[in-house]
């Protein structure tokens, strides 16, 4: 759908910078810089602190009923406070705790549909983009089919419809909410990825150390695996942690709507839709959720953004 | 157009273009660069001067840093370059802009990037001349047809609709030299204008720009690496190496009398066409010095062939030659002198050595 | 012109396989006779109502069959019954629609009137201060999807706060927000512009600010490599002023990122789309869509999903043409072709 030329790059040949030309730059070591260092510290704190819930003292269990200052149960309208740092919800539960039990469900699902995302993205791009002609035409109409319709609108219908068939058959037992957006979100990752590492590939299978393998008459799938792969490595790498950051913030659309994982389970998407109604009241039971789900899907943005200055890849248009 | 023209070119008696120990330096994560390190000299009016060296020999900054072309961040510049008698070293680029195009203009190297790829010829030609002259759109455009011939652009109307990809890369040289000219510049800086281009339209670009320059009585100035192109087209040469000035004389005087080893080298560098063919060329061994930390001494000397140790200590001073005031060079040991004659010697018998080690190996 | 057929043909057969297969989707594991006009009529439609939709839209044969019937429907203008809404689908989508295309529109033209002059003078001041910051902005916002900016945004800007300042300033209270309703009217441009503002403004915010940010990255990537172009050197040796240089020469030469990626965001405003329309109740085609999918309302799934293919593809030839009218390189290759 999309197979746009970009000829902003055929056009602009940077130009050495005059002062480039004579003093030949040399790559030292930097301090990484503040928003990467923060971005690093932030994630894997709440990763920890999301996996190790159960045995955090200061995180009490989700369902827990917080006793107010007055020592009693059951008004929501609690601010953040010593006992209840993010406040209380409309049932007394500790928003803290909801929030780093949601992490929990957000990080799984992401990494997760990513992980099939790059899987099955990955190796519809390599093979469309070594093998080219049929095949490659094949894959290009498929990614075009995936992304010609709204990710987010094609998530629901996913998710509605794997839901029911699963209550129809009895195989699907397994597939329960949560790994029904894993595949769902997956689905969604393949398009994206595929083009990207299609691209890559590309360009790779003309050069030397890929020519000089096929030369010697190394069989495709080896030449794939052994030559094309490790040097796809960066790239897929970069783009894992952008979609990340995008099924991140999918997993949490989806949840808002009412498509989110199992009744009971905590995440980000649900406790912005429950408490939505209530911002004049109690604002904390929304706004905390919301900037840990926006420091999450910054945090892994500027990762991805990190390593694609590290690898020099350019990312149009993910 | 020629009215407004010499209303605008001052009649002042005294050279042209003045600089006095011009430096540019560029601060970068690993220093100072010294691209430019005390240059001095005059141009004239009406004269060519050919500014010629490596790449990486200050040259090009050496031209932009007259115009004031740079980007202003991270560049420091420094010594007195005086136009027309005025100060202009020290302009801002506000204040460089009614100079641009109008009393100097420059032609770049590369003419399949210095055009923009989606402007009309004929608007990029018209453009500078509604800018300083004040000139209608009809009126420019009529101008820049006129331009158009005068560069010898054939079928100068329709061509003025068209866009630089439409155009060889030959064509397009003149669309730039067309621009240069459009407002009657009194100076015209070339940098390399032909080094991108064949060698058949190379020679006619050349003798274009001769032509115009006799036509217009503009000055110019011609940057390249190549002292073949300057030869025939200048009245004085001026090398450059590590951003200084090493030798400067007057075309005639230079070819007769080569002083620096490097203009020398730099001779010897261009293939000849009585030269066998697959001859070795004659490349200058080792790379540009690095111009954060130059070499000590002269800077030249550790690539060059005749060097002895005061050269690696002491500084040659730029010096004028007994026979010829004009002619400057930097060299404690010049070409011709005794000291590089024995160097000769010596550097043959070492080869001698040498093939006779490959021989007797090869036995 | 060749060169539109082509790419005409290409999109009507991504059309055609993503229509087809929303409905195959949809009616997957509807298998018993009967069943999608079951699904379709809600649990209480009686025998012969089952057997009359049934045979009116073809739903007893096979896909294919039922597709072909449908698309005939689309293009005579009949897109079937939502029975859950109890009207004609095509007057439903009718009653929808405009609210989003105007939040899609709004956040596209919103999104490149904030992001140009942002983008440009960032390239042109590079790493300055000016530079750094609205990077970092555009950085955040490009990472905070509609779920996360509509919340914030209420408690902002319609949600009525009062804070108490501390030292210094002791007891000071500030008073801000309550500038926008709670939940949208439709309020169309044309009845009342004030009331449009007021009731628009927010949900267009929470499209607008991503897709803003998303532009000025990429043309501030763009014309940071322009400006380092030699054609730009030379109009400043020209004498050409740096705003049209920067305006005239320089622009124009970037904003080819930007284009492409206006089609590819369309897909992520639909989404934000959906997510702002939930949230502030201004019921467009998103709510629409979701209550649809949710109800197994099949042909108003199908029919707005086409609409919506429909609209990327479009949008997605506006691109290509507006490539051709930027750049004269392109309009020749194409000609040429």
């Amino acid at each position: 759908m999309t197979t746009t030329i970009a000829p902003s790059t055929a056009m602009t040949p940077a130009s050495p910078e005059p002062a480039a030309e004579l003093a030949p730059r040399k790559r030292r070591f930097k301090r990484p810089p503040i928003g990467y260092a923060f971005a690093v510290v932030f994630l894997v704190t709440l990763t920890l602190m999301a996996f190790l819930a159960d045995y955090l003292p200061f995180i009490p269990y989700p369902d827990a009923k917080i006793l107010g200052p007055d020592g009693k149960v059951g008004r929501y309208d609690w601010g953040p406070s010593w006992t209840a740092w993010f406040g209380t919800d409309g049932v007394s539960n500790d928003v803290f705790s909801k929030t780093i039990y949601g992490a929990r469900t957000s990080l799984q699902v992401g990494v997760f549909a990513t992980v099939l995302g790059i899987v099955v993205g990955g190796a519809l791009g390599v093979i469309a983009g070594y093998f080219r002609g049929m095949v490659d035409r094949v894959v290009m109409i498929i990614t075009d089919c995936l992304l010609a319709l709204p990710a987010l609108l094609l998530a629901i219908i996913l998710v509605n419809r794997l839901d029911d068939y699963r209550l129809d058959t009895a195989w699907l037992g397994w597939l329960s909410r949560k790994w029904q957006i894993v595949l769902t979100l997956g689905i969604l990752a393949i398009a994206p990825l595929a083009r990207i590492v299609r691209a890559q590939t590309l360009s790779l299978r003309e050069r030397e150390f890929v020519l000089a393998a096929r030369s010697i008459g190394a069989k495709p799938g080896r030449v794939m695996l052994r030559e094309i792969l490790p040097n796809l490595i960066p790239v897929i790498l970069t783009v894992a942690f952008t979609g990340l950051s995008i099924l991140i913030a999918a997993e949490g659309a989806l949840a808002f709507l009412g498509l989110g994982v199992e009744v009971g389970t905590p995440t980000w998407g649900k406790l912005i839709d429950e408490n939505r109604n209530k911002i004049d009241e109690s604002w904390w039971a929304t706004i905390f959720p919301c900037m840990m789900l926006f420091l999450t899907v910054l945090s892994f943005n500027l990762i991805g953004e990190r390593l694609s200055r590290r690898f020099d890849i350019r990312q149009a248009g993910v | 157009m020629s009215t407004q023209i010499q209303a605008t070119s001052r009649d002042i008696d005294g050279p042209l273009l003045e600089l006095k120990d011009v430096t540019t330096h560029f601060k970068t994560e690993r220093g100072l660069v010294r691209a430019v390190d005390g240059v001095s000299f005059t141009l004239e009016r009406g004269k060519a001067l050919g500014i010629v060296g490596e790449s990486g020999s200050g040259k090009t900054i050496l031209s932009r840093s007259i115009m004031g072309l740079l980007p202003p961040r991270g560049t420091i510049r420094g010594g007195s370059i005086k136009f027309e008698g005025r100060e202009i070293g020290n302009l801002d680029r506000k204040a460089m802009r009614s100079v641009w195009g109008k009393e100097m203009a420059m032609i770049f190297q590369d003419p399949m990037t210095s055009l923009n790829p989606v402007m009309k010829i004929g608007k990029q030609i018209a453009e500078p001349l509604q800018i300083h002259l004040g000139m209608t759109k009809q009126n420019a455009w009529a101008t820049a047809e006129r331009l158009m011939q005068d560069v010898r652009i054939p079928e100068a109307k329709r061509r003025l609709e068209q866009y630089p990809h439409e155009m060889s890369g030959g064509m397009r040289q003149r669309v730039m030299i067309a621009i240069a000219l459009a407002c009657g510049p009194t100076a015209l800086f070339a940098d390399e204008p032909t080094t991108a281009l064949d060698v058949t339209v190379q020679a006619q670009i050349l003798d274009l720009l001769g032509e115009q320059r006799k036509d217009r009585n503009m000055s110019l100035v011609l940057v390249t690496h190549d002292l073949g192109v300057v030869a025939g087209h200048t009245d004085e040469i001026a090398v450059m190496y590590g951003g200084k000035l090493v030798e400067k004389a007057s075309t005639r005087g230079l070819f007769a009398n080569m002083k620096m080893p490097y203009t020398e080298a730099l001779l010897l560098s261009i293939p000849k066409l009585e030269d066998r063919s697959h001859t070795r060329l004659n490349a200058i061994a080792g790379r540009p010095p690095d111009l954060v930390n130059p070499p000590k001494g002269c800077r030249f000397s550790p690539r060059c062939p005749y060097a002895v140790d005061k050269c690696r200590d002491e500084e040659p001073p730029l010096i004028a030659t007994a026979e010829d005031p004009n002619h400057l060079y930097a060299c404690w040991y010049p070409v011709g002198s005794e000291a590089y004659h024995e160097a000769k010697v010596r550097i043959a018998a070492s080869k001698d050595a040498m093939s006779a080690v490959a021989v007797a190996g090869g036995n | 012109m060749r060169y539109f057929l082509q790419k005409l043909s290409q999109f009507a057969i991504v059309f055609f396989i993503v229509t087809f297969g929303v409905m195959v989707l949809m009616r997957l594991g509807l298998n018993a006779p009967g069943d999608p006009a079951r699904t379709l009529l809600g649990g209480t439609a009686d025998q012969e109502l089952i057997a009359s939709t049934t045979a009116k839209y073809r739903l007893d044969s096979n896909y294919f069959t039922q597709y072909f019937f449908w698309l005939k429907g689309m293009v005579t203008g009949d897109m079937g019954f939502s029975v859950p809404n109890s009207l004609p689908v095509a007057q439903l989508i009718k009653g929808r629609v405009m609210t989003t295309v105007l939040l899609g529109v709004y956040a596209i033209v919103w999104g490149i009137i904030i992001a140009v002059p942002f983008a440009v003078r960032q390239a042109y001041k590079r790493d300055s201060a000016f530079d750094k910051i609205g990077s970092g902005l555009s950085f955040a916002f490009v990472s905070a999807p509609a779920i996360v900016l509509a919340p914030i945004l209420t408690l902002i800007l319609i949600k009525e706060n009062t804070i108490t300042l501390w030292w210094p300033l002791n007891d000071y209270q500030v008073t801000f927000g309550g500038w926008f309703p709670r939940i949208g009217n439709k309020v169309y441009p044309w009845q009342d512009l004030g009331e449009h503002f007021r009731n628009f403004f927010v949900p267009t915010l929470v499209l607008t600010l991503p897709i803003a940010a998303v532009f000025s990255r990429l043309l501030r990537g763009d014309m940071v490599q322009t400006l380092q172009a030699d054609f730009v050197t030379l109009a400043s040796a020209k004498g050409v002023s740096p705003r049209r240089v920067l305006w005239v020469h320089a622009l124009r030469n970037s904003l080819f990122s930007l284009l492409t990626s206006v089609g590819l965001q369309i897909g992520g405003i639909v989404g934000g789309a959906i997510v702002a329309e939930t949230f502030f109740d201004l019921d467009g085609m998103g709510t629409m869509l979701v209550v649809a999918i949710l109800s197994k309302d099949l042909f108003t799934v199908q029919s707005a999903a086409a609409i919506l293919v429909a609209s990327v593809v479009v949008v997605n030839l506006t691109v290509d043409l507006l490539y051709a009218v930027l750049d004269p390189r392109i309009r020749h290759a194409r000609a040429l072709a």
